[in-house]
């Protein structure tokens, strides 16, 4: 008997002897280090009729030690397509000078200006170094670099986080710092001047050279962010944000025009844009992740504003949807809200005072957004896993277009814009 | 050493082979690919040739090789090889004595060869001294040894290796693996319905025919005793799993045990303990709730 209680014993102490020497050792391995994790994607998005782009991402991320890591990734843009101008359509055929000064393009009557010369390529490099400074701490750095035809983006930032709470609170603060500089084709448009169409007329090049002011200019941007991240429980994790930017310089869009129109509606004058040279930009942000047990829903939702009198609100749904065998699906429904800013017009009157300011960029106008979509995901072996994603996009512009003159009582100026997103993504 | 591979398909898996521990070696990996299988098996490998270089008794450039020939000064030690040794001294402690890693001394009179050498009392008796875990040192990081010992991590090495090699496998896949080295054995868990895996036990009688086929899910099995390593005398077996405190080998013991358990240390544990518990090698098996076989 006294044997048999004490091999019981000898079991036990083993099992617990056994697992302590696998289960620390395993640590103890020289490969700690971990390898780069490599994930990949191509992401194709189309507006019908506008812009298409097409665009590869490449992101790698090494641990190292002691919770250390570094993520690297690169963004290669590829724009090809056309995209609205500003101009309000019209019974007749419009001729619109290039950004360039070189060559014009053409819109058919009732449609939409759109400007077709609009191509461009992007690559995008950006660094981030994370780690912790001590049990609490946990400070991160980085920097971007990315760069177009005509544009130029450098930004660095950083951030501190505490743990509290046996890590199950977190505050985090964090800044970043972006200089960017625009040298378009042509140069930059005099804000409010009349776009010059060459007709032939034999000083065309002389008076398209009076719109211009100078080949770049630049714009800088701080931003600063404040999060706190909750642990709610063992399934649910909640995070807060307070974000503040502000941006000076030049803000306009060189791209972009006006039309003026006269008392029957059709334009008299193309005009260039004009905003304001600084503006303020504030969100709060909050979202929620809970683990049901496989499925895991994830909601969001933004209230913005800036003091260009945009607010808007976002409103972002995810469920990942678990299937069998390492496969998920995940429905996405996002619904995006946005006031006009106050410098808005979807166009100018012939005869009024010209406003400080004055965009017809939709993107300052009053607009709704509908996004839906589906992901589909597997794990292959050795933890690859491949993932796509479809995505159809609805943005309905809504502005209040009660007193249009003329025919343009009877235009179309606020047409949807609809985009269609596919992306592939392989993780190795 | 052979420092080879060989990778083969078969039915809805990938066999890999390789030679360590003067075993053959073998990983199954239920993977689709020739690419992701040769990726796992090089994996396996290398960490199998790390651990023999690293605990092997038979090298000169390692950690085992300076302590036992520290003469009597301590060695600081790295953490696995602590863990190694904290691992050993448990085992001491639980078996009263009789697993002891540094009996390996007592190779110097008994050479288990199939022959009928059997060495002369005196001789034994003059080993005795520098036997026992109880004359060694051991305050994390350093060992002290004294002079003349050795430490031998043989009866635990390859248990060890086969159980890492699994972790370090599973920790870059998901996929139904299995590690065999030389029959002692770690099994993850198969893909859904490809039910259990078939192993095969040898008869110690007739060394290479399989005498019978065990079906594992998820687990290890580990053997110890050896159907080829014995001294024959005078119509008398002697195994050569050897008692420390007498110098002799163990009585009576069976020929070999086989033992499952969630790991493959453990199983190669108990079964070595079950040995070295002679012809009461049943009841203390009995008393471990755990799966086993004899082979008398």
């Amino acid at each position: 008997m006294q044997l048999k209680d004490k091999s019981k014993k000898i079991r036990r102490s083993l099992t617990a002897a056994t697992c302590s020497l696998l289960g620390i050792s395993t640590t103890d391995t020289p490969a700690e280090e971990g390898d780069w994790e490599f994930d990949s994607a191509v992401l194709y998005y189309s507006e019908v009729d506008r812009v298409s782009a097409i665009e590869p991402v490449i992101t790698a991320k090494r641990e190292f030690s002691d919770e250390k890591s570094l993520n690297l990734k690169l963004v290669f843009d590829a724009l090809t397509g056309a995209s609205a101008n500003g101009a309000t359509p019209s019974d007749q055929p419009q001729t619109f000078t290039k950004p360039s000064g070189e060559g014009s393009y053409t819109a058919s009557a009732n449609e939409t200006p759109l400007d077709d010369t609009f191509k461009d390529f992007r690559m995008a490099f950006s660094s981030q170094w994370d780690q912790p400074l001590n049990r609490d701490y946990k400070a991160s750095l980085g920097g971007n670099f990315s760069t177009e035809y005509d544009y130029l983006s450098l930004s660095v930032n950083g951030s501190l986080s505490r743990d509290f709470n046996k890590r199950n609170t977190t505050l985090s603060v964090g800044i970043s710092l972006a200089h960017d500089t625009i040298s378009p084709d042509g140069d930059l448009p005099v804000g409010f001047s009349s776009m010059v169409i060459d007709t032939g007329q034999a000083g065309f090049e002389d008076d398209f050279d009076a719109t211009r002011e100078g080949s770049e200019d630049t714009k800088t941007t701080l931003d600063l962010i404040f999060g706190l991240t909750q642990v709610i429980d063992q399934h649910t994790v909640m995070q807060l944000s307070y974000s503040i930017s502000d941006s000076s310089g030049y803000l306009t869009d060189p791209f972009k025009i006006l039309s003026v129109v006269g008392s029957d509606g059709r334009p008299v004058d193309y005009r260039y844009e004009k905003r304001p040279d600084s503006r303020n930009k504030q969100g709060l942000y909050w979202q929620t992740k809970h683990h049901f047990s496989k499925d895991i829903l994830d909601i969001s939702y933004r209230f913005f504003w800036d003091d260009w009198d945009i607010t808007s609100h976002t409103l972002d749904l995810r469920y990942r949807w678990m299937l069998g065998g390492q496969q998920y699906l995940e429905p996405h429904f996002r619904y995006y809200s946005q006031s006009e800013a106050d410098f808005y017009r979807r166009f100018l009157v012939d005869g009024d005072v010209l406003p400080d300011y004055a965009s017809a960029d939709y993107r300052l106008g009053e607009l709704t957004g509908i996004t839906l979509g589906l992901k589909y995901g597997f794990k292959l072996a050795n933890e690859q896993e491949l993932s796509m994603r479809l995505e159809y996009y609805l943005q309905s512009g809504d502005s209040p277009d009660g007193n249009a003159p003329g025919i343009l009582s009877d235009m179309e100026l606020f047409p949807d814009v609809e985009a269609i997103i596919l992306q592939f993504n392989y993780a190795f | 050493m052979t420092r080879l591979t060989r990778l083969e398909e078969a039915d809805g898996y990938w066999q890999g082979r390789f030679q360590a521990m003067a075993s053959p070696c073998e990983i199954f990996m239920e993977v689709d690919e020739a690419s992701s299988a040769n990726r796992l098996l090089q994996i396996a490998a290398d960490e199998a040739w790390r651990i023999e270089k690293k605990f092997s008794r038979y090298k000169k450039d390692n950690l085992v090789y300076r302590i036992n020939n520290s003469s009597g000064a301590p060695a600081k030690v790295d953490d696995e090889t602590a863990h190694l040794l904290d691992f050993a001294q448990q085992c001491w402690e639980l078996s009263d004595g009789l697993f002891d890693i540094t009996s390996g001394v007592l190779r110097r009179v008994w050479r288990f060869d199939g022959g009928s050498h059997i060495p002369d009392e005196a001789a034994v008796k003059a080993l005795l001294p520098y036997v026992g875990w109880q004359h060694v040192n051991w305050s994390r990081p350093f060992f002290t040894l004294p002079q003349g010992m050795e430490i031998d991590f043989g009866g635990i090495g390859k248990e060890y290796a086969v159980d890492r090699t699994l972790l370090c496998l599973q920790e870059v896949t998901d996929a139904g693996l299995l590690v065999n080295f030389g029959g002692d054995i770690h099994a993850g868990r198969r893909k859904k319905d490809a039910g259990a895996w078939s192993i095969g036990i040898e008869n110690p009688n007739q060394p290479d025919s399989a005498n019978g086929i065990l079906k594992i899910h998820q687990g290890a099995l580990a053997t110890s005793g050896d159907a080829r390593r014995f001294l024959l005398r005078d119509g008398k077996r002697y195994g050569h799993v050897m008692n420390p405190k007498t110098g002799w080998p163990i009585e009576n013991a069976p020929r070999s045990v086989t033992v499952a358990a969630d790991t493959c240390t453990e199983a190669g544990v108990l079964a070595t303990l079950a040995l070295l518990h002679g012809e009461d090698a049943e009841t203390f098996l009995k008393g471990q709730a755990v799966q086993y076989w004899l082979n008398d």
